[in-house]
């Protein structure tokens, strides 16, 4: 047992791995490119060419191909075959399996250690939001000027379909990804995960969902913007069938994720660590889980059916046949607005961790926070027709979805109150977390207030479908949820890294960001009341100054995050060392040592309070 | 109590929230008509009325959180580098959270109220014999013809101070009629007619631009629309070409 406590990187290398000892990403590719080709060619030579949906099944089954060959490639199936053959994993394979003594050759692995995962997770964030950034400046650019012309219509549609949907995934995982992985189970006082080979895998499978995403750009012709809307997207191109198995895909990883990190708080809490001394942040990130297997469901299968109506003439969503746009429009949005929530939450939950810690001083209303989670959860399930007030789908439950999605502001507004609770009279630490957590209630103040305005039918039918709404959630998934992933990003680096993340840069970096988010959204809401459409690839000669404006604050959103991007690189290894616990903090993943083991803990710990007490100052009120 | 005197004395926060909130409702107050398009129906009158209300209801609530964080960074930050003294252990306030609860509830109830009655007013039709306007969505042109008259155009012609009915509907994929300066926005979809209804009563040219992403050419999907007086109208139905 004790070589299973040693530090990662000192420990040998154990005996067992067996195949796995030969796979990597790089594996994972040749095997995914190697089986895509094979159901390519057995597509294109046994497919009836003269069919009208023919290209859309060479492209489907080569999609399928490259999926199966990327979990081949990297091991995902060795564990399981052996088990269905009676040679179960030995305590040398899982060893081997968790990276022990692997070095950096680990994070190219199918490595079974939720540390290792979590670290994955941060850098395909990072790759994430950097591809869809990359389109967001494409997007600003061609806008800058009135009738500009940086890129053609058609790429620009397929840039706004696919900048969409990357940053939706890359905020799906910004949180619950790294942090999920990395602390939550150390919260917990558990080992690894409930279920660690599916921890790999759900990384592995977001890796290949990923490429296939990116793909969909050098396919083309993506007329249907991020929500795939219905019938149009029945007139886009191959790049179609791409983006929808990149989705169906990636629901695949968030299922497993969301099961895993679910298990893993309900089975592996360690003695004492009852529900209610749990870390806040620890319920945020199940909250969401939970949500998402509620939601990701009608993700997977609203695509699915896209897919079918392309390759097998199904009519689900195609009127000459009998289908209806509408029936898409509402699988999309009983995912969409719970998807929001998904995002969100982790989020919030980390603020709240942060903001106790740096204000020294218990989270306010614990029980507050956890049912304001809960009952923002419960009731972004039956919201979603809020996006649909315009369409004309049932105008006469346009009254009940406005009452449900206005009262999504009570919980929020709880939001506020337990953050400002527990900043009030503490001793505030202001450190980067804390920062970027300042941010974070300044804009999600007005993505919050915005949202109200657009919740009322009447003035949704003058909003929706503009910059306004484009404003809007930009300001919940830029200037909200990124300031909320970045302050946990700082909060929890120096436990990855054993250093602080720059100071400096990341004040520079919080700067830029914050006044570009206002720059740029707060002229995208003029742009949107002056009437601009939303997904406009040019625009008349009225809505130029706000524009202009919108992209060189854009601009400046870059130069931020480009700092912040430095400040991540140069503090990894050169970082002012932190020590073990820097924050002071109380809950257990400042309690082992950084770099933390494998297997986490020595013995494991005892829980008798909350992380929650800093002192014995008495109240005075 | 070691880092600042005052930390009892809540005088500056609320000298803030009152000015944040002065501010605000000045916004709420201009900035909605300063910014929208020119007010050319009951609807649109309707729909700015509603931006200032909510914009002024919601002022206080969001100066109250940004007083209170710009208070917190005045007052309650930690001077120094080293690890800040625990603050006051409160953990709960069943005032606080009880009293946070109410007012939120009573806000949004009345903002639910206003609502459901803004939208009553808007979808109604004051039933006095509309004029129906037939409103034809296609890649990338809108189309509108006036029932009973055999009169098809490619720009939206319209009396002013009569009732009009849109019936919306589209031959290809889904599309968005929208008319910013009247405020009243439908989808155009295939094989299915929406209606939406809206009073034109100020005399004037306007525009009508698509709200639902529609393929290559979205972005020009753009026509003109006018309010005429009534006898202009009707010289302008008569003077088109009688198309079958
Ligand atoms: C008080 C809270 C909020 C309310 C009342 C609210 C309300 C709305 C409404 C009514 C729409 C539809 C607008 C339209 O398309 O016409 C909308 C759009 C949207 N909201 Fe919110 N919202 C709130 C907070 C949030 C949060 C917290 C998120 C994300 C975490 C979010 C993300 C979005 C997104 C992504 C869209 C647009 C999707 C699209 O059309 O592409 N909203 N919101
Ligand atoms: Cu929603
Ligand atoms: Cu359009």
């Amino acid at each position: 047992m004790t070589t299973t406590l040693e530090q990662t990187k000192t420990a040998a290398i154990p005996q067992g791995g067996g195949l796995a000892r030969r796979l990597n990403m790089l594996t994972a590719m040749v095997g995914g490119g190697l089986v895509a080709w094979l159901f390519w060619f057995l597509a294109h030579h046994f497919l009836d060419p003269t069919s009208r949906t023919y290209s859309d099944e060479v492209a489907v089954s080569l999609t399928i191909g490259w999926i199966i060959g990327f979990w081949l490639g990297i091991g995902a199936f060795i564990a399981p075959l052996r088990w269905v053959t009676g040679r179960d994993n030995t305590r040398a394979d899982d060893l081997y399996l968790a990276g022990q003594g692997q070095g950096t050759s680990r994070y190219w692995k199918f490595t079974t250690d939720h540390k290792v995962v979590g670290v994955q997770y941060i850098v395909m964030t990072m790759v994430l939001l950097g591809a869809g950034g990359i389109l967001a400046m494409a997007i600003r650019t061609e806008l800058i000027v009135p009738g500009n012309h940086f890129v053609n219509q058609q790429v620009y549609n397929g840039f706004i379909a696919v900048h969409g949907m990357l940053m939706i995934l890359a905020l799906i995982v910004a949180v619950a990804g790294p942090w999920g992985n990395f602390v939550v189970p150390i919260m917990c006082g558990a080992r690894d995960m409930a279920f660690p080979r599916l921890n790999a895998l759900s990384l592995w499978t977001l890796v290949g969902a990923a490429a296939l995403l990116l793909t969909t750009l050098a396919v083309g012709s993506l007329t249907m913007g991020w929500v795939v809307l219905e019938p149009i997207a029945d007139q886009a191109g191959i790049g179609m069938d791409f983006f929808a198995m990149a989705i169906i895909v990636f629901t695949v990883s968030t299922t497993v994720a969301g099961v895993n990190i679910i298990c893993t708080v309900m089975t592996m809490r360690t003695k004492g660590m009852s529900l209610a001394r749990l870390p806040i942040f620890v319920w945020g990130a199940i909250i969401a889980a939970a949500l998402g297997l509620y939601a990701f469901p009608f993700f997977s299968l609203v695509e699915a059916q896209t897919l079918v109506d392309r390759t097998f003439s199904t009519s689900f969503f195609v009127a000459s046949g009998g289908g209806a746009g509408w029936l898409q429009a509402n699988l999309f949005w009983l995912m969409g607005h719970p998807e929001v929530y998904v995002i969100l939450l982790p989020a919030v939950g980390a603020l709240f961790e942060i903001s106790s810690v740096m204000a020294r001083k218990p989270v306010f209303s614990y029980r507050t926070a956890v049912a304001a989670m809960t009952g923002l959860a419960g009731l972004s399930i039956l919201v979603w027709a809020h996006h649909m007030f315009t369409t004309g789908w049932a105008p006469t439950l346009g009254g009940p979805f406005m009452l449900t999605t206005e009262l999504i502001s009570i919980p929020t507004g709880l939001f506020f109150l337990v953050l400002i609770g527990t900043l009030w009279r503490g001793n505030i630490w202001m450190k980067l977390p804390t920062i970027w957590m300042f941010g974070f209630i300044a804009n999600f103040i007005i993505a919050g207030v915005t949202g109200i305005y657009l919740s009322d039918i009447p003035l949704d039918d003058q909003l929706h479908g503009t910059m306004f709404v484009t404003a809007h959630f930009h300001y919940v998934f830029v200037g909200s949820v990124l300031f909320g992933a970045v302050s946990a990003l700082a909060f929890w680096f120096p436990k990855v890294t054993g250093r602080f993340l720059n100071e400096f840069l990341g004040r520079i970096s919080f700067w830029l960001v914050f006044i570009g988010v206002q720059v740029t959204f707060l002229a995208m809401f003029v742009s949107g009341l002056k009437g601009m459409p939303r997904r406009y690839s040019s625009y008349a000669i009225i809505f130029e100054h706000s524009n202009f404006i919108t992209t060189i604050g854009a601009y400046i959103i870059m130069a931020g995050m480009l700092v912040l991007l430095g400040a991540v690189i140069t503090s990894w290894n050169k970082g002012e060392p932190a020590g073990p616990n820097p924050w002071h903090a109380n809950s257990l993943e400042w309690m082992v040592p950084t770099p933390v083991p494998l297997e986490n803990f020595d013995v494991l710990p005892v829980i008798t309070e909350d992380p929650y007490n800093y002192g014995e100052e008495l109240v005075r009120s | 109590m070691s880092t600042s005197t005052n930390k009892n004395s809540y005088k500056g926060l609320y000298w803030i929230w009152a000015a944040l909130t002065v501010v605000g409702i000045l916004i709420g107050l201009y900035a909605p008509a300063w910014l929208m398009p020119r007010s050319m129906s009951n609807n649109m009158h309707l729909t700015v009325l509603t931006m200032v209300v909510f914009s002024v209801a919601a002022a206080p609530v969001a100066a109250g959180v940004y007083a209170t964080a710009l208070f917190a960074l005045r007052h309650w930050a930690h001077k120094g580098d080293d690890v800040p003294a625990p603050g006051p252990q409160v953990r709960e306030n069943a005032v606080v959270v009880t009293t946070w609860l109410v007012v939120s509830t009573v806000l949004t109830v009345f903002l639910l109220i206003w609502g459901l009655g803004a939208l009553a007013v808007d979808n109604g039709s004051n039933g006095k014999n509309p004029l129906v306007v037939d409103v034809t969505g296609q890649q990338w042109v809108w189309s509108f013809s006036y029932p009973g008259t055999h009169v098809q155009s490619n720009e939206l012609y319209l009396p002013v101070n009569r009732e009009v009915e849109f019936r919306v509907t589209s031959v290809d994929v889904t599309h968005g009629f929208w008319i910013a300066n009247m405020g009243i926005q439908v989808d155009a979809n295939v094989g299915t007619i929406t209606t939406i209804h809206t009073t034109p009563d100020k005399l004037g040219t306007f525009n009508i631009r698509c709200t639902q992403f529609c393929g290559l050419n979205h972005a020009f999907m753009v026509t003109e629309g006018h309010v005429l007086t009534s006898q202009q109208f009707t010289s302008w139905l008569a003077s088109q070409p009688q198309r079958a």
